[in-house]
C-alpha cells in the first residue's frame, strides 16, 4: 500500500483540508443564503427600512424605489422644502409663545395703570390672575403648543368680549394691536396643528 | 385599522406613512382633519362669545321680557345644535344609559347637594371680601312673571343643564378630543366653560365643576350624569336663592 508507510505529516494535512473544505462549503451556503434574502427583501436607500418587490415608493419615507435620478432628486428636494416648512412652523410657534407672555405683560401694565387711576384693588387683583394665566400658558405651549394657543386665543377673545360689554368704546381701542395678536396667536395654532403633516 | 390612500385608493392593512404605489403622503390626511377640528372648536366657541355680547344688549333692551327670554334660549340651543349636526352620530351616542347603574345616579344626586353648598358659602365669603361679588338673587329675576319659580327652573335648571352640557361635555368635548389627549380634553372643555361664564370669581369653582363634568362624561361616556348633576346644583342654588328672598 501506498501509505503503509505513513509520512506523520499526512494524517494532519489530510485533516487540514478536510476541515477547510467544510469551511468553504459552510460559508457558500451562508452566502447563498443572504443573497437569496437580498432578492427576496431589499431595503430603502434613504431610510434603510426593508421594502417588498412590488413596492414602487417606500411606505416610511416615501423613496422612488424604482424612480429615475430625476424622481430621486425631487424626492430630496422635496425633503429639504419639508424640512424648512418645518422650521417655519417652529418659528410660527415660538412667535405665538412670545404673544402669550406679551399678553400677560399688557394685562399687568394695564392692572396697575388702572389701580393707579381709581385706588380700587379688585381690577387689579382681577388682571394679575389673568395674567398670571396666560403666564402658565405660555409656559405649557412649550409641550402642548396646539392646546396651549387654542385656550390663549379664546381667553384673549373673551376678554374683549368682556370689556365690550362694560365699554362697547373699548371694542375700537388699540384694534391694531389686537388684530396683531390674534394674527400671531392663530398662526401659531395654524403651525401647531399642520405640523405633522411634514414632521 | 385599514387605511386608504386618497390620492389612488389603494389600501393597506398596517399603517405607513406614504403610499408604497404613488409615494404620496398617507398622513397628511390627519392633519387636515386636525385643522378643520381646529377651526370647529375655534368657531363654535366664537359663535356662543358673540352670541353672549348679543344677548347682553338683547337683555337691556328687553328687561323682564318672558318672550326675549325664551327668543334667546332657542337662539343658544340652535347654535349648539347646529354646530352638533356637523357631526351628529358621536353626539347621538352620548344620549345612551347602558352605561349608568343605580350608584352613579346616587352619585350623581348626591354631588350636587355639597357642590352648591360649597359655592353658596364660597360665593358668599366672596361678597364679604369684595362688594362687586356675585350677588344676583336668580329668584328675584322672575319675579314679573306670573309663576316665578317655575320660570327660574326652567331658565335657571333646566335649560343650561341641558343645552350647556351638549355645548360643552357633547360637541366640544368631542371636536377636543380629535386633535388632543382625553385628559387635555377635560382641562380644556373646564377651562373654557368657566372662562365663558364671564366671572373672575366664579371662575374658582366653575372650573373644578367642569372637570368634574368632564371627567364623568369621558369615563361613562354619557351626558346623562353631568346633566342631573349640573340640573340639581343649579336647582339648589335657585332654592336657596329663593329661601333667602322670603325670609330676609
Amino acid at each position: 500500500m501506498l501509505y503503509e508507510k505513513k509520512h506523520p505529516y499526512l494524517d494532519a494535512f489530510f485533516c487540514l483540508k478536510t476541515t477547510i473544505n467544510t469551511i468553504l462549503l459552510n460559508q457558500s451556503k451562508v452566502l447563498m443564503e443572504v443573497s437569496q434574502s437580498i432578492i427576496l427583501q431589499s431595503e430603502c436607500k434613504h431610510c434603510e427600512t426593508p421594502v417588498k418587490e412590488d413596492h414602487s415608493f417606500c411606505s416610511e419615507c416615501g423613496f422612488p424605489l424604482k424612480g429615475s435620478d430625476q424622481d430621486v432628486a425631487k424626492f430630496y428636494a422635496k425633503r429639504v422644502m419639508d424640512k424648512r416648512k418645518t422650521n417655519n412652523a417652529h418659528e410660527k410657534i415660538k412667535a405665538a409663545r412670545k404673544t402669550l407672555f406679551i399678553i400677560a405683560a399688557i394685562i399687568t401694565v394695564f392692572g396697575f395703570f388702572i389701580y393707579y387711576k381709581t385706588q380700587d384693588l379688585v381690577p387689579l387683583i382681577i388682571n394679575l390672575v389673568v395674567s398670571v394665566v396666560y403666564v402658565v400658558l405660555g409656559v405649557w405651549s412649550k409641550q402642548r403648543p396646539l392646546i396651549a394657543l387654542i385656550l390663549g386665543l379664546l381667553l384673549y377673545l373673551t376678554l374683549i368680549i368682556i370689556t365690550a360689554i362694560a365699554d362697547p368704546l373699548t371694542l375700537v381701542a388699540g384694534i391694531l394691536w389686537k388684530i396683531l395678536i390674534i394674527g400671531y396667536l392663530a398662526k401659531g395654532i395654524y403651525s401647531a396643528s399642520s405640523i405633522n403633516k411634514v414632521a | 385599522m385599514i387605511i386608504l390612500c386618497k390620492n389612488c385608493n389603494y389600501i393597506f392593512e398596517t399603517e405607513v406613512k406614504f403610499c408604497s404605489q404613488c409615494g404620496q403622503a398617507v398622513v397628511k390626511n390627519v392633519s387636515s382633519t386636525k385643522l378643520k377640528k381646529v377651526a370647529t372648536i375655534i368657531g363654535f366657541y366664537v359663535a356662543m362669545l358673540v352670541y353672549m355680547l348679543l344677548v347682553y344688549y338683547v337683555e337691556t333692551t328687553f328687561p323682564n321680557n318672558l318672550e326675549a327670554e325664551i327668543i334667546v334660549v332657542i337662539g343658544f340651543a340652535c347654535i349648539v345644535l347646529g354646530f352638533a349636526s356637523f357631526d351628529l352620530k358621536p353626539v347621538l351616542q352620548l344620549y345612551n344609559n347602558k352605561a349608568i347603574k343605580f350608584k352613579h345616579i346616587v352619585f350623581a344626586v348626591i354631588t350636587p347637594v355639597v357642590t352648591s353648598f360649597v359655592v353658596y358659602f364660597f360665593i358668599g365669603f366672596i361678597n364679604s371680601l369684595v362688594a362687586e361679588g356675585a350677588s344676583v338673587n336668580y329668584f328675584q329675576e322672575y319675579l314679573y312673571l306670573d309663576y316665578p319659580l317655575f320660570w327660574a327652573t326652567f331658565f335657571i335648571a333646566l335649560m343650561p343643564a341641558v343645552i350647556e352640557e351638549l355645548a360643552f361635555r357633547g360637541v366640544l368635548f368631542n371636536a377636543l378630543k380629535e386633535v388632543t389627549t382625553t385628559r387635555l380634553t377635560i382641562i380644556a372643555t373646564a377651562f373654557l366653560f368657566a372662562v365663558i361664564h364671564f366671572s373672575i370669581f366664579s371662575f374658582l369653582w366653575i372650573f373644578p365643576f367642569g372637570l368634574l363634568l368632564g371627567f364623568l362624561r369621558s369615563r361613562y361616556n354619557t351626558l346623562w350624569l353631568g346633566m342631573i348633576i349640573h340640573f340639581i346644583h343649579n336647582f339648589i342654588i335657585l332654592m336657596i336663592d329663593y329661601y333667602n328672598f322670603y325670609n330676609y
